[in-house]
């Protein structure tokens, strides 16, 4: 039997290589280095690193990260849950309404945040039309309503994604498992809770690493939203590194948040892969 | 198979060793030779003032074999922009900036050509431009810009209907203002708006407050290096009278997601939801742009308030002395530059630049004031910036442009009462001169 | 199925409609309206005023130029990613040497890796490489990453091929190569179909690469062109929305014609 030689993985793999390895390592060295963009980077040792640890921005930075990603997949996993569920149904009108709802998942982040602050603008927008709903209109303006708005946005654009993930789930559990139950006079949340959901189990793992890995780096949302606002109450890290990369020009800084992002995500994907065996891993879908 | 597995890794090491020297060992923004054939690209801050840079343009295209791609950039981003791509293969030729701290790492960094070889073969291109201003532009004692637009002072612009709705004159002191604040405030109008999102139109307040309270020499003195000027007596009174402007109400709520760059704040103004804006001379042309009836019979204007008690005049100014053109070292065609640059002092530029509002800073723009837009607005910014007793540069760009994002932070969050008093100075304090 | 309905997913499917409905109805009555007409007019109604002008006003911005530039991005961006994954995937799937192995290893720590996490070193091997501000310069990172996710895809649907049928065109004198154009290929097509759509997808939409490598007009892409817009006239809400609109315009198009396999695509990475 002749069988692939390993020159077959090699063209992928170069590239590969070139635009993903290497700037991994690139990051880690010149998160050493101190550079404004001009000239040449020169090394500090780890100024940069002491400089962060004791940068509250970047502390907060990192807790915003982690309280978007919670609430999202908080919000965002029931949600995906009734609704994959229930499209997974195959009467008619399922399939337009699940029509209508595929259509955010289509759109790029960036079509959606700039349509929903749009949409949300403070002073001619729709808050400002029906204040007895929204206060004062300005739903930028506090730290509360800014992240309210963010995990809004996050969820409106991907639950249909994971509707998609757990439709798929749903399509494959075996009906003979729902007849069983019926036969056993189990109602519909009993059903629910104990057939439906268990069999959903791989889909949940899959659909929430995605949420987990693509929560850590909503940047596209964040800039074009809140641009980390109000003043930096919804800064998450991964703006905050372009913030330090691409407005203060502190590149050397933004190669240390950047190994950071990095490391959590690769941490977190490794560990789940541990968990549940690596053909399920899919993930940073969100992220780009 | 072990030898060859080791030979594999050693391969993939090695290359990542390479890779990594080459890219450390430096670049370059290549030789000129590089750079495109037959145009040259100027970048230029992207708002209502680009007619006429399209126009001057256009008038240069039509004898120059080279030619000239005008380059626009949102203004919002400009900066960060253009220093993004000063140092690649993609940077312009010629490039908008404000000079003074704007361009002095430019200049350290070798990026910049000085204009000195120029101005010998062309002695106009610096004497048709008052001193002060072009020297503006000078780093070290070289020349590195030619101004090419107007000057910029920052005054206060005002609705006159909605003035007149509510029976006030435009202020002629701090206390005025407030009392004016209080009576728009309780007819439920944002009394002055501020597009706080873009951070600078905030520190233009801090600038004439503290120029009044403190005088001039305040701020000169914590650039050249003396940071315990931010804590003198004289800061904490300037900055406990802004304080109480923001406590009286005076710019609303909502103005931390304004933004003058996207017309919301100039909007705000026209449309009568507030009453009066702190904002430089080219609010005019932004105005014309998106109503011109508005700016030219309903739009006021007056200089900042006095601070009685106060070390400053009340004929100093605080804004851009102007805008610049800077060209790179790397140009492949330095005297198409040059020819592009002695049109910054022909009598149709003069006029282009009036007909918008803007005044020129040409030794002859008075012949011109009577042709500008608006005669009456012209001539009194001519007697605002003759009269002036002294011209404070904007404090983001007087000082260098890493210590922008960190001064726009200090000065909203002390607007927004994260800070105080004493945690802006230490902000102000931490800032780098150099 | 189940014989009785199940109202209360029934009711979240109710309400999700309504989430997602009313703003891209919102959305596409404000783009008929004069920005003076959307002042007044309130978000729910039907426009008070009608005009065209917000769409005219697009192309004049440049929307045109940018569909132009996203379409040779995307029409890029697929050819790489699937000559490179073609054969990697069948790497992966048929060679049992360590050094596969190893590569296979390698993108799936690739997949781990966010894009944000190595944007400067990007920014700075792009523009090193005299790339920046030229389509070729986001065209080649966002092929890179779209890489892992297409492997694993493929190569989990290759691995459905039977090993008896390998057996036969082994049988005939195949080599490797053969095997791969005459069996491999078009008994993927299932899953190329769908790395097809997906890195499509990630290049229509993408917007951090096109943010920090480009910057002239004539460079510019759709989503970037929609964040320009907002920096420059973002008071201009019809104007905005409709950009927005016209984004989504294409991809829309594609959907009507196309949505089975764009729909089989998608959930066949979360399906199985």
């Amino acid at each position: 039997m002749v069988r692939p030689g390993f020159v077959w993985a090699v063209p992928a793999a170069i590239f590969f290589g070139l635009f993903a390895i290497v700037p991994l390592v690139f990051v880690a060295i010149l998160s050493f280095t101190s550079w404004n963009g001009l000239g040449t980077p020169h090394f500090n040792g780890v100024q940069n690193w002491v400089d962060l640890a004791h940068d509250p921005v970047m502390i907060q930075s990192l807790y915003l990260s982690v309280l978007l990603t919670f609430l999202g997949v908080a919000i965002q996993t029931p949600m995906s849950i009734l609704l994959g569920v229930w499209a997974a149904g195959h009467q008619r009108n399922r399939a337009i309404l699940s029509a209508i709802y595929f259509v955010p998942l289509l759109l790029s982040s960036a079509a959606i945040a700039v349509l929903w602050r749009g949409l949300l603008d403070p002073n001619f927008g729709i808050p400002g039309q029906y204040r007895w709903l929204f206060g004062n209109g300005n739903l930028f303006g506090s730290q509360r309503s800014a992240i309210a708005v963010l995990v809004f946005v996050g969820a409106w654009q991907f639950t249909p994604f994971h509707t998609l993930i757990y439709q798929g789930g749903a399509r494959s559990i075996p009906p003979v498992l729902y007849q069983a139950a019926q036969v056993d006079g189990a109602g519909t949340v009993r059903t629910f809770f104990s057939i439906t959901l268990p069999q959903l189990r791989n889909s949940m793992i899959t659909s929430v690493i995605l949420m987990i890995v693509g929560g850590l780096t909503a940047f596209d949302t964040v800039l074009i939203l809140t641009a980390g606002g109000p003043g930096t109450s919804t800064t998450i890290s991964a703006y905050y590194m372009y913030q330090k990369a691409f407005q203060s020009f502190s590149f050397g800084t933004a190669s240390a948040i950047g190994l950071v992002l990095a490391l959590v995500a690769t941490a977190i994907s490794l560990v789940v892969v541990r968990a549940t065996g690596y053909d399920k891993m899919r993930s940073t879908q969100e992220g780009l | 198979m072990k030898k060859r597995s080791a030979w594999f890794t050693r391969a993939i090491a090695g290359a990542v060793v390479v890779a990594t020297g080459v890219a450390l060992s430096g670049c370059s923004s290549g030789s000129s030779s590089d750079r495109p054939a037959n145009v040259i690209h100027v970048a230029i801050y992207g708002d209502s003032g680009n007619k006429v840079e399209q126009q001057i343009a256009d008038t240069f295209n039509k004898t120059s074999t080279v030619k000239v791609i005008l380059d626009k950039i949102p203004g919002a981003n400009y900066q960060q922009k253009l220093q993004t791509i000063i140092s690649t293969s993609s940077a312009p030729d010629v490039f908008f900036n404000w000079g003074g701290g704007s361009i002095e790492q430019f200049v350290n960094a070798g990026y910049l050509l000085p204009l000195t070889n120029f101005i010998k073969e062309d002695p106009k291109l610096k004497s048709s431009f008052l001193p002060s201003v072009f020297n503006s532009a000078a780093i070290n004692g070289q020349p590195y810009g030619v101004p090419m637009r107007g000057t910029q002072p920052v005054m206060l612009f005002n609705n006159k209907a909605v003035l007149a709705k509510y029976g006030i004159t435009p202020p002629a002191t701090w206390k005025e203002l407030l009392s004016d604040v209080k009576t728009l405030k309780a007819a439920g109008l944002t009394p002055i708006a501020l597009g706080g999102a873009d951070y600078w139109p905030t520190l233009m307040w801090f600038e004439y407050v503290y120029d009044r309270v403190a005088g001039p020499t305040l701020f000169d003195k914590a650039l050249a290096g003396d940071k315990s000027q931010w804590t003198s007596k004289a800061s904490m009174t300037a900055l406990s009278d802004i304080k109480a402007l923001i406590d009286a109400g005076a710019f609303g709520t909502n103005y931390d997601s304004v933004k003058f760059t996207d017309g919301g704040s100039p909007k705000l103004l026209r449309t009568g939801k507030a009453a009066f804006e702190l904002m430089g001379s080219w609010n005019y042309s932004t105005q014309q742009s998106a109503d011109p009836s508005f700016a030219a019979k309903g739009l006021g204007y007056t200089a900042f308030p006095s601070i009685p008690g106060g070390a400053g005049n009340q004929t100093d100014l605080a804004g851009n002395t102007n805008n610049f053109y800077s060209v790179i070292k790397n140009t492949r065609y330095p005297n198409t530059a040059r020819d592009f640059l002695k049109l910054m002092y022909s009598p149709e530029f003069v006029k282009a630049q009036l007909a918008i509002g803007n005044l020129p800073t040409t030794t002859n723009t008075e012949q011109y004031l009577s042709t500008s837009a608006s005669p009456t607005y012209s001539t009194f910014q001519y007697n605002l910036v003759k009269q002036a007793s002294s011209f404070q540069l904007s404090w983001d760009q007087a000082y260098p442009q890493t210590a922008a994002t960190a001064m726009h932070n200090a000065v909203e969050n002390f607007f927004t009462g994260r800070i105080d008093a004493a945690g802006f100075a230490s902000a102000m304090q931490a800032l780098l001169t150099k | 199925m189940k014989a009785r309905p199940n109202y209360l997913a029934g009711l979240g499917a109710f309400i999700w409609l309504i989430i997602v409905a009313v703003p891209l109805y919102v959305m596409l009555q404000a783009t008929f309206e004069t920005q003076v007409g959307y002042g007044k007019s309130g978000a729910l109604g039907f426009p008070s005023t009608f005009t065209l002008d917000n769409y005219i006003n697009a192309f004049t911005v440049g929307f045109g130029h940018y569909f132009v530039n996203t379409l040779i991005v995307t029409v890029s961006v697929v050819l790489i990613v699937v000559v490179l994954v073609l054969p990697l995937s069948y790497a992966v799937v048929r060679n049992l040497g360590r050094r596969t192995t190893f590569v296979f290893r390698l993108f799936l720590l690739g997949l781990a890796i966010p894009a944000q996490a190595v944007i400067v070193p990007i920014f700075y091997l792009i523009s090193l490489a005299g790339l920046y501000d030229k389509l070729i310069g986001i065209i080649l990172p966002t092929a890179a990453f779209a890489l892992p996710i297409c492997t694993l895809i493929l190569s989990g649907s290759m691995r459905d091929i039977s090993p008896e049928l390998y057996d036969a065109m082994a049988m005939d004198g195949a080599t490797s190569t053969r095997t791969f154009f005459r069996l491999v290929v078009p008994l993927s097509k299932g899953g190329i179909s769908t790395i097809v759509v997906f890195s499509a997808l990630q290049a229509w939409n993408g917007f951090l690469f096109p943010l920090i490598l480009t910057q002239s007009d004539s460079n510019r892409v759709i989503t970037l062109g929609l964040f320009n817009f907002q920096t420059q006239y973002g008071i201009n809400i019809p104007g905005l929305l409709a950009a927005v609109v016209m984004s989504m315009i294409p991809v829309l198009l594609v959907y009507l014609f196309a949505r089975r396999a764009l729909v089989q695509g998608l959930m066949g990475m979360g399906g199985k």
